[in-house]
């Protein structure tokens, strides 16, 4: 579908001048935004950009005018392109296409293929083809400079999150884990519907690395405990694991590779130490 | 009360054998979870499994269930009202309030104990505010929507709260507050919640001669040398310490209050002194219970402790209230 999208929306960049009244309503095609245009042409993005609790780039995000999503708000800047997120703005998005504003709708990367697919879609809308092809090459050296991983099977790792929760399969943080030479090993736990997995499971089969999306102390609130939890700290100590910040791979962006790189880095510390 | 008068069990009796069974649920509570049945820890995992996740769990849901029972126990002998109960009349919403201020405005991050601090100081306001809205002698119906008033203040406070607080998870976090949780609780929380319950059950405790002379009327109470400006300030305090500190570490669990003494009401003759003792060991027994039946449906069927003690405890209430249509009409 993101491709059916992207020839359309090449046609409409050819012919005509670049936007530059640009307005983003999602995290996500903020964040690609940011990395392909001048400042100047963009009018505004979410306040998400620059909260560096989910930001991959909160300090360039800084001082760009925010929108909160609303149909009104989105008006007052006159943009001449919106771009969108799969979520939670399809009425605003229906009401300015009914207003006739031009508004491009970005899927959600489910894995790294989606990511280029991602980058590509917002260049061309954005009329910057090249800067966008010159991004996705950039991601695939980065990819490419990976250390590929050493025979004798994947090791297995878990991305626990919050509450519990974890990365399943088809979520482009389990993309992420097998591009780094790594098992998911989400469907191997009895996870709950909501995709949550009990410490008494992950203490009982503990992972060859333990991924967590963020620092024990990073949220103080009592659905985060289970980061803290004595059980979970002792498994640390045991076991190998790694706090890879959520920001780099909550969404489909270039920085996924990063994600890619330190994870691949903790697998060849694993390798290492096999006998 | 309606209720046919029922042959007594013996005291002792009635609560030995509740002693009995809550301690075989609390076994039980020790034995099963989602990495199998086992009675006592096994090699490092099962060490770790059985001291720090189960033991603190089977803690935890017994306290709470103690509490929540015992309250609703006192409060129901207290003002006479069948409806009274920690969730229903508001001193559950207000302790969960109370605790989440406590975390989001930074105090349980520089002192530990302001988090079930929080939820004591919550419960007690939310208690007040119910009392003065409906008067000590106000009727069923005043209190219950007293305490509705009060709960939903409570819960959009809550709300707020969260929203302000900016963190990605506010809306997890609601569920965790509104629907309760023992999942993955640690003796952390044990060691910051036990001792006040406990403290504030044995407040309630005491009660049992006060309760039974109060059922006679408050003019007999007094003649029999009940003082009832203690009595009042016991039962607060006690609920609040209770209730407000299990709140703080579990989030609202409704119903066991309403429940477990209406259960065994029956078996302890009508007397509000002997239904506090029976009341804790049932509150502990059904969460426990409870608990254990959430892990065993996991993860085929994925509930909260709230939505299941909810489930079983709702449509009690609505059977409460048509059974006692004609008193409860004002």
């Amino acid at each position: 579908m993101a491709f059916t999208v992207l020839a359309a929306v090449d046609a409409h960049a050819q012919g005509a001048t670049k936007p530059t009244r640009i307005v983003s309503l999602d995290l996500c095609t903020d964040q690609i935004l940011i990395e392909l245009v001048d400042r100047a042409r963009i009018a505004a993005v979410t306040h998400l950009a620059a909260d560096p609790s989910v930001s991959a780039i909160p300090e360039q995000a800084k001082g760009i005018p925010f929108t909160r999503g609303a149909a009104a708000d989105v008006l007052r800047h006159d943009p001449d392109l919106v771009l969108a997120g799969p979520f939670g703005v399809s009425a605003t998005v229906d009401l300015l296409r009914r207003l006739e504003r031009n508004v491009v709708v970005v899927p959600q990367a489910p894995d790294l293929a989606g990511v280029r697919a991602s980058v590509r879609l917002v260049a061309s809308a954005v009329g910057e083809t090249e800067k966008g092809a010159a991004l996705v090459d950039a991601f695939d050296r980065r990819l490419a400079a990976i250390a590929p991983a050493t025979p004798g099977g994947a090791p297995g790792a878990i991305i626990y999150q919050v509450g519990g929760t974890v990365s399943g399969t088809g979520s482009l943080a389990a993309a992420v884990l097998v591009a780094a030479g790594f098992r998911n090993m989400a469907t191997e736990y009895r996870l709950a519907r909501n995709g949550q997995v009990s410490l008494e499971a992950l203490v009982a089969m503990p992972p060859d690395l333990l991924v967590l999306s963020s620092a024990a102390d990073e949220y103080r609130t009592a659905i985060a405990d289970n980061l803290r939890h004595p059980a979970l700290l002792a498994l640390r100590r045991s076991h190998a694991s790694i706090e890879l910040p959520w920001q780099l791979w909550l969404c489909g962006t270039p920085h996924v590779a990063d994600a890619v790189a330190r994870l691949a880095e903790a697998r060849t510390r694993i390798e290492a130490r096999r006998p | 009360m309606t209720m046919p008068a029922r042959k007594p069990i013996d005291p002792s009796l009635l609560i030995g054998a509740l002693a009995a069974v809550a301690a075989i649920a609390f076994l039980l509570s020790l034995a099963v979870g989602p990495s199998g049945f086992a009675l006592g820890p096994g090699g490092e995992a099962g060490s770790l499994i059985f001291w720090e996740i189960r033991l603190p769990r089977a803690i935890l849901g017994a306290l709470a269930g103690a509490a929540l029972g015992l309250s609703g126990a006192a409060l129901q002998g207290y003002l006479r009202n069948p409806l009274a109960e920690p969730s229903l009349i508001g001193v559950s919403g207000g302790a969960a309030l109370g605790a989440v201020l406590a975390i989001h405005l930074g105090l349980s991050q520089t002192i530990a104990l302001a988090l079930p601090a929080g939820g004591l100081a919550g419960a007690v306001i939310a208690m007040l505010a119910v009392v003065t809205l409906a008067g000590i002698q106000g009727g069923p119906v005043t209190l219950i929507l007293a305490g509705l008033a009060v709960s939903a203040i409570a819960t959009a406070l809550i709300s707020l709260a969260l929203n302000l607080s900016q963190n990605p998870f506010a809306s997890v976090e609601m569920v965790f507050w509104l629907m309760g949780s023992l999942a993955d609780r640690s003796l952390t929380q044990v060691w910051l919640a036990g001792p006040l319950i406990v403290a504030g059950m044995g407040l309630l405790l005491v009660l049992g001669r006060a309760l039974d002379a109060l059922a006679l009327g408050e003019d007999a109470a007094r003649s029999l040398g009940i003082d009832l400006a203690r009595t009042r300030l016991l039962i607060v305090a006690g609920t609040a310490l209770s209730v407000g500190a299990a709140t703080a570490v579990t989030g609202i669990i409704g119903f066991v209050g309403l429940l477990v003494p209406h259960v065994l009401r029956p078996f302890a003759g009508h007397r509000p002194g002997l239904l506090l003792p029976a009341s804790m060991l049932g509150g502990a027994i059904f969460l426990l219970v409870a608990d254990v039946g959430l892990r065993l449906l996991q993860p085929l069927v994925d509930l909260r402790i709230g939505v299941l003690t909810a489930l079983i405890g709702a449509p009690f209430f609505v059977w409460l209230v048509l059974r006692t249509r004609g008193e409860l009409a004002p």
